[in-house]
């Protein structure tokens, strides 16, 4: 296997890392979701370390608050045991759950362990189990995932790992830079590794695999594999950016500053044969042949490194070098320890009958399962809670509605729609937030498109933001801001002008500072004033006509030439000879005058007019907008998935969601996850104004949904931070209808006000409304909201069967009626292949950041620095934090986050949901296990749970 | 001369090392006791005894502290720390002359917090050493703040005593070539060893094998007198550069 294969073979190992100005919540087990769940976890703890369950004793607490069923730990511990053949056993392991598993660590930690007289047996099973007297393969398991630096510095009192990583981190930091230094780095655009040959002057005529290869022959590495998977996991942050960038080519920084991960591989082993060239061990034979010579001195200096040695170790090898000795008494003393263990557990269990060394493998078959079963079982509880308060019951909605609103299936719209439900004639749907409706947003003023719609999806429609006012007022503020932001960044970013810039205008940045910290929401009202208020705006959504495109393109490439002219030529053309240039240039027209080879070079290179970036242009504008038939067909789409396809309410509000907080690099974590991490207000804004067309509603008509004329779709937007709505294009309201409008306004504000008051008491150091508001503007806090932390599963299915249920926050609610659904069931695939996909990486997002926040988390925020524009680390150097960041789900340390897969409810006969399974691209990690799946079959009165590969019936009804 | 040579074999490290160190009878508990207990006497002294400063010896006592200042980043026990500090700072003792008394007061009255730390470390982990109980920022934060405390001020952070005194003897002496590489060297010696230790013992990732332990109420009293006097000592410094400044 070439060296390529080698590296493809392991990088499913490194999650994916999306920038964070869009953060995606992704699983950072991605690549082990073609294993079980189970065994996925198992074989990422090998590679990571990391923990993957939650403590026994936190499941212990849940037990004894009987949130976790006995008789369900009792099924699920009888389950595993008869798997693993020990069902005998049942008692003795049932009482190590509750007993003996959650005190195991302590017993060790008691210092006496003379108290029992140590069987012999025992000893020698855990001295082979343990490999203590084998140190070979004991080495093998300590330095499993260690480099050769890293080796010598444990050995030789190096520091080299410090220095190689920092020199790895500030090259990749800088080359990956999208704009957050001031002086970026030259010559990007030959690619990684090239940048890096002339970055270090390192003279060497082939590419980065060449040199890799070259690199571990001289290492003399064995299993190539697994070095470059050790290598890979030294940074892992920036080892899955570069994995992202690389595998995605629209990434427009990769377009133009190609990376690669064979690239930041031959740049980490460039610094390791760097460092060791000089140092005594620098291939793993010379480190093999040490090993061998000083085994013991070797085996206590990494269990040193890795802080297993205990004090006293350490002592003794400042005083002594009789290593042999120390590691033996080392040795002695944990097997005594391991054997006290399983003595005290013993004494605990009152066990007669079994022998310690058999015990002693029972309890290490426990100790291996019993996070998994207490997992099951907490999520088994939550599962039969939920479909015993169900509503399973046929009562039709009669009632017309005032308003209906869809709001994002997000968990934190849950607490919103039962308050809206509350306050008066209202019914609420539930969807992504990109409604189905997939767009490249181009926002008013700004040049860069948005992808709104979940990572795994790519719209195919481009809408712009367009202003219906005049907006020179907005033109001119927004001039001044720009003008003093530029001159303020040069003030502070020119090496010379800081200290007379702090001296002379330092005390107006007081303002905010002290504004900020003492009075937020005075100073953010303040500043509000000087902000540029953007004007009214619409969007593109018709199609532009081939002469439209023609026009525009035109009209960009004459523009650019004139610009050009200015900027680079001392010649002055005429319009008719600037049409001839770029007619020259793009359809390779004589041209009938003398123009410079210089110039039409500068026009060709840089400010690319050339046939191939003509046909770019007529490619993308070709994607503005939608036809009729693609309007009418997203519309019917997203209504027939919510299940809405008649007995409109006159308003019908469609509800986009977004947070607001201050000084927050994880603020896109916050935003809508089906729209890539950013507002959802466009994909709704949009939808409603293609839903208030007419030739829309007529066309739809014909496919079965009328919509009446006195319907009003009225987009909306729900700041999730506050549970405020705000509302958009009301204008197209009449007087009279603007009037029974305003009853809904005011209703909405009501329910907002009571939503914040049943949040008060999930929020930590929050007592009033007021304090909830200040949280979205105080720029030192780091909890803004909870975001979706407690998220703990998803139901698919009408809102009546659940209505009545409060969730606290903790569930993804989508609307669905199976009954509108065809054979294929393809809405419930719709629902599968986005909402549920984004689902799952949430949730397992939150899973693992909140079991071990060191290895799939981003740490304590406090301690973060914005790196690169692309994502945060710690201080000055550190490797790129993936993850959840701890302030989002602990709290002062405890898990505030309950981990559990989703559980996902599914209101649907089990074909559709078979079917759908099968269409999906959700299918490997449904049929893995990294979801729950429940069906609930209203037609065949059971529910189902998807478990060990098969549909089990848990409920008749 | 004679004085200086007292006061040498009080503070200065050669003796500890020839004599007490290679001898397997003395732990490094008993060395740090025997030699505060000479820089107690030697402080004691030194207010009834005029100190001269005798450049050959501040020369040996300056590589000694040198020497020590090596093992000190090597070492990663608490109670080899404390006296290892103890000969860092013997130059001082014999450079600074009166102030020299007081300086080492406050440097002692700091090391006895920090061997009342290796004695809980000892009592509740099996060892005074730090390197294997980790993470105690995180676990047992007081300990943390007494620790952090102690080596600041070892490590001549003001508005600690140590460092106002070595402010206040800065302002009042002469300097010479000597000097200068002295007072720079051993400053950044009880700086970078004082750092090096409090980034190894209170900060990382807890140890899982460990039972955390936090200081129970008889455990505190010592550590709040010392930082009581160490308080004391600071005002009594701050007076001492204010004189000298107005």
């Amino acid at each position: 296997m070439g060296i390529v294969a080698k590296l493809d073979a392991i990088k499913g190992n490194v999650p994916h890392y999306w920038p964070i100005g869009s953060f995606i919540h992704h699983n950072p087990l991605k690549g082990f979701e073609y294993l079980n769940f189970k065994e996925g976890l198992s074989r990422a703890k090998k590679i990571y370390g990391g923990k993957v369950y939650m403590e026994p004793s936190y499941y212990l607490k849940f037990y004894h608050e009987e949130k976790i069923s006995h008789a369900i730990l009792e099924e699920n511990l009888k389950e595993v045991l008869e798997v693993d053949g020990l069902a005998q056993y049942y008692d003795l392991a049932m009482k190590c759950l509750l007993e003996v598993n959650p005190q195991w660590n302590e017993f060790r930690k008691q210092a006496d362990n003379k108290e029992h007289p140590i069987d012999k047996e025992l000893l020698d099973y855990l001295d082979d189990e343990f490999s203590y007297h084998n140190k070979e393969r004991w080495l093998k398991q300590l330095t499993k995932h260690m480099t050769l630096y890293e080796m010598n510095d444990i050995l030789f009192y190096r520091d080299d790992k410090e220095i190689i990583e920092k020199s790895i981190i500030e090259y990749i930091s800088r080359y990956l830079d999208e704009e957050q230094t001031t002086i970026a780095m030259q010559n990007r655009e030959l690619g990684m590794f090239e940048t890096f040959k002339l970055y270090e002057n390192f003279e060497y005529p082939y590419d980065s695999e060449r040199f890799v290869e070259e690199a571990l022959d001289k290492l003399h590495v064995k299993n190539k594999e697994r070095y470059l998977l050790t290598h890979l996991l030294k940074l892992h942050g920036w080892a899955g950016f570069i994995k992202y960038r690389s595998e995605d080519p629209t990434y427009y920084a990769q377009q133009q500053y190609p990376s690669s991960l064979m690239d930041y591989m031959a740049i980490r082993l460039y610094y390791e044969l760097a460092y060791l060239q000089h140092r005594e061990i620098n291939n793993f034979d010379l480190l093999h042949e040490y090993s061998l010579k000083n085994s013991s001195y070797v085996v206590l200096k990494v269990l040193k490194h890795n802080y297993n040695l205990p004090g006293k170790y350490i002592d003794l090898m400042e005083e002594s070098d009789n290593y042999d000795d120390i590691l033996e008494r080392y040795v002695q003393e944990e097997l005594q320890l391991d054997a006290k263990q399983v003595h005290l557990a013993n004494d605990i269990l009152k066990n007669r009958d079994i022998p310690l060394v058999e015990l002693a493998k029972i309890m290490e078959v426990l100790r291996e399962e019993e996070g998994y079963i207490w997992m099951k079982s907490l999520e088994d509880t939550y599962i039969h809670s939920f479909i015993n308060e169900m509503d399973l019951s046929d009562k039709p909605q009669t009632q017309r509605a005032l308003a209906s609103v869809t709001m994002c299936l997000d968990v934190r719209s849950e607490i919103m729609r039962r308050s809206i439900e509350k306050s008066g004639n209202y019914t609420t749907f539930g969807a992504g937030g990109f409604l189905g409706f997939p767009i490249a947003f181009v926002e008013f003023d700004k040049t860069n498109e948005q992808l709104l719609c979940p990572a795994v999806v790519k719209p195919g429609n481009i809408v712009f933001e367009i202003p219906k006012e005049i907006d020179s007022d907005y033109k001119s503020k927004k001039t001044v801001t720009k003008t003093t932001k530029k001159v303020i960044t040069d003030l502070k970013n020119n090496p010379f002008t800081p200290y007379i810039m702090v001296e002379a205008i330092g005390w107006f940045f007081g303002i905010n500072l002290f504004g900020k910290t003492f009075a937020p929401q005075k100073t953010e009202k303040f500043f509000a004033k000087f902000k540029a208020k953007k004007p009214q705006t619409t969007y593109t959504l018709d199609k532009l006509s081939d002469q439209e495109i023609m026009m525009y393109i035109n009209k960009l490439h004459i523009h650019l030439i004139h610009e050009a002219m200015v900027k680079e030529s001392s010649n002055q053309y005429t319009e008719e000879e600037i049409e001839a240039i770029r007619d020259y240039l793009v359809f390779g027209k004589e041209l009938s005058f003398d123009v410079s080879e210089n110039f039409l070079t500068v026009l060709k290179d840089e400010y690319q007019i050339t046939p191939d970036d003509y046909e770019l242009q007529k490619a993308k504008l070709a994607k503005v907008g939608f036809t009729l038939e693609e309007k009418v067909e997203y519309l019917y789409k997203f209504l027939t998935m919510i299940g809405q396809v008649d007995n409109f309410a006159e308003f019908v509000l469609l509800s986009g969601h977004v947070s607001r907080s201050d000084n927050n690099p994880f603020e896109s974590a916050l935003d809508c996850g089906a729209c890539g991490g950013k507002s959802s207000l466009p994909n709704n804004r949009a939808m409603c104004m293609i839903a208030n067309s007419k030739e829309v509603r007529e066309e739809i008509a014909k496919k079965g949904i009328v919509i009446p004329d006195d319907v009003k779709f009225i987009p909306t937007l729900h700041i999730t931070t506050t549970d405020e709505v705000e509302f958009y294009d009301t204008d197209i309201l009449t007087q009279e209808e603007m009037q029974r409008f305003s009853v809904v306004m005011e209703d909405f504000k009501k329910a907002s006000a009571n939503a914040r008051k049943e949040r008060i008491s999930q929020l930590p150091y929050t007592k009033t409304e007021n304090d909830i508001m200040v949280k979205s503007m105080d720029w030192s806090e780091t909890r803004p909201e909870w975001g979706l932390a407690g998220v703990m599963g998803v139901f698919a299915g009408p809102r009546k069967s659940v209505k009545h249920m409060a969730f606290g926050n903790r569930l993804f609610l989508h609307s669905y009626d199976a009954d509108l659904d065809n054979e294929n069931a393809d809405i419930l695939t719709r629902i599968f292949n986005g909402p549920l996909v984004v689902g799952e990486w949430i949730n397992l997002e939150h899973y693992f950041a909140t079991v071990d926040n060191v290895a799939y988390g981003a740490g304590s925020k406090v301690y973060h620095n914005v790196v690169s524009k692309v994502g945060v680390f710690n201080g000055n150097f550190s490797d790129l934090k993936i993850g959840l960041p701890t302030q989002s789900v602990l709290l002062e340390g405890e898990a505030y986050h309950e981990p559990v897969r989703l559980l996902t409810y599914m209101e649907a006969p089990l074909e559709t949901v078979g079917k759908a399974v099968e269409n999906s691209i959700a299918k490997e990690f449904i049929l893995n296990e990294w979801i729950r799946p429940i069906i609930i079959d209203k037609k065949a009165k059971k529910v189902y749970s998807y478990e060990s590969g098969d549909f089990k019936v848990i409920k008749e009804f | 001369m004679i004085a200086n040579i007292v006061f040498f074999l009080l503070v200065g490290a050669l003796p500890y090392y020839i004599f007490l160190e290679k001898s397997e009878k003395f732990s490094s508990k008993f060395i740090f006791q025997l030699s505060a207990f000479l820089l107690t006497c030697a402080i004691v002294l030194s207010f009834f005894i005029e100190n001269e400063y005798s450049k050959t010896l501040v020369v040996i006592a300056y590589i000694s502290a040198m020497y020590s200042v090596y093992r000190a980043m090597k070492t990663t026990n608490f109670y080899k720390l404390a006296y290892y500090f103890i000969y860092i700072n013997a130059p001082f003792f014999l450079l600074f002359e009166e102030n020299g008394a007081f300086y080492s007061l406050s440097l002692l009255i700091s090391l006895f917090g920090l061997y009342a730390i290796a004695n809980f470390y000892e009592k509740h982990y099996g060892s005074a050493n730090y390197l294997y109980v980790r993470g105690i920022t995180l676990a047992t934060p007081l300990v943390g703040i007494y620790i952090t405390v102690y080596l600041i001020s070892i490590g001549l952070y003001p508005p600690l005593p140590n460092s106002l005194f070595f402010l206040a003897y800065v302002f009042d002496t002469e300097a010479d070539f000597l000097w200068y590489i002295i007072i720079i060297s051993i400053y950044c010696g009880n700086f970078l060893v004082s750092m090096k230790v409090l980034e190894k013992s209170i900060f990382g990732k807890t140890n899982p094998n460990i039972h955390y332990v936090d200081l129970n109420t008889k455990e505190k009293i010592p550590h709040f007198t010392i930082i009581v006097l160490l308080g004391l000592l600071s005002l009594y410094a701050t007076k001492e550069i204010f004189t000298w400044v107005l």
